[in-house]
């Protein structure tokens, strides 16, 4: 019925893809650790707004 | 005929799907506790004082912002996981080769979880607010990611010993690696240090613990809804399903 492999095989991985991780990465970094180090003063707010999120998905929060 | 562009925009539509689900159970599940919780933090300090962080009194985000804030910081953790979660997909040229798109997608999205949250969990429980020491949060956060980063290792290595094993038969197979993992998990929880923070006298155990468990719940439904989501996206038995119905 399937043929995983075969289509799996067929996907062509470009190089923007990874520039389009990287940036997945940067926001779950901005939305679950930033603590002042990328954007410094605005980060307090950044870091109230997302508080329950930070607290409820267990990352370290203050 | 699938390109990587497809793949992508059903990993933001997974991510966007599961994060939903999983910001309903923090409403719903994980919000109870944390009021209990910011009630102990309320009863610690005088009226109109707060000590360093701000809950309340001097605020800069109301308390029904913080909680539709954190709601929509999950649904956009989310839709950045899934897109990250399809590039992988996509980059996969060993995981569970032989089976379907479906069951690919969730036996990845739960091996994510058990990297980048029950692993954490375990090491590194969550904890509620009025919980942690402000001083010691860059330092937690350090410990959490390499924790995280070892998660990833592990998982990675499980599918390279899989691949490299294929010549035994599977039951051999999935017992080697199945020990290869407990034995490196096992390393990592004792390798890492213990958590800095001392949990305060005033911070209830039942609050405590059905805050982690919530928690808990919560990243399972977040992760494991990727794969299953994302999973059900991908497969083209989904779409000859629907066909055959219509």
């Amino acid at each position: 019925m399937t043929s995983p492999a075969a289509n799996l095989s067929a996907v062509r991985v470009p190089k923007w893809a990874f520039a389009v991780s990287v940036l997945g990465l940067i926001v779950t970094y901005l939305v679950l650790q930033e603590n002042g180090l990328a954007l410094g003063a605005s980060s307090g707010l950044l870091h109230e707004f997302f508080h329950d999120g930070r607290h409820a998905l267990g990352v370290p929060c203050h | 005929m699938t390109t990587y562009k497809s793949l992508a925009l059903r990993g933001v539509a997974a991510g966007g799907i599961a994060g939903v689900a999983s910001a309903l159970v923090q409403l719903l599940v994980t919000e109870i506790p944390i009021r209990a919780a910011l009630a102990v933090e309320e009863a610690r300090a005088p009226a109109g004082e707060e000590a360093g962080h701000s809950h309340g009194g001097e605020e800069l985000v109301s308390r029904g912002a913080q909680v539709v804030g954190g709601m929509l910081g999950v649904v956009i953790v989310g839709i950045a996981v899934g897109l990250v979660f399809a590039t992988a997909y996509a980059l996969s040229k060993r995981w569970f080769t032989g089976s379907t798109p479906f069951s690919r997608s969730f036996a990845f999205g739960a091996a994510v979880f058990g990297a980048v949250a029950l692993l954490p969990w375990l090491k590194y429980p969550a904890n509620p607010p009025a919980v942690g020491d402000p001083e010691t949060v860059n330092y937690r956060t350090a410990l959490y990611l390499g924790v995280v980063a070892a998660g990833l290792v592990i998982v990675w290595a499980a599918s390279w010993l899989a691949e490299r094993l294929h010549a035994q038969s599977q039951p051999v197979r999935v017992t080697a690696v199945l020990l290869a993992v407990a034995a490196a998990v096992a390393v990592v929880l004792l390798a890492f240090p213990a958590p800095p923070d001392t949990i305060p006298a005033d911070m209830p155990v039942n609050v405590l613990w059905q805050f982690r468990l919530s928690s808990l719940a919560q990243l399972a439904t977040l992760y494991v809804g990727i794969g299953v989501v994302f999973g059900l996206l991908i497969d083209p038995a989904t779409r000859k399903a629907k066909v055959a119905v219509a």
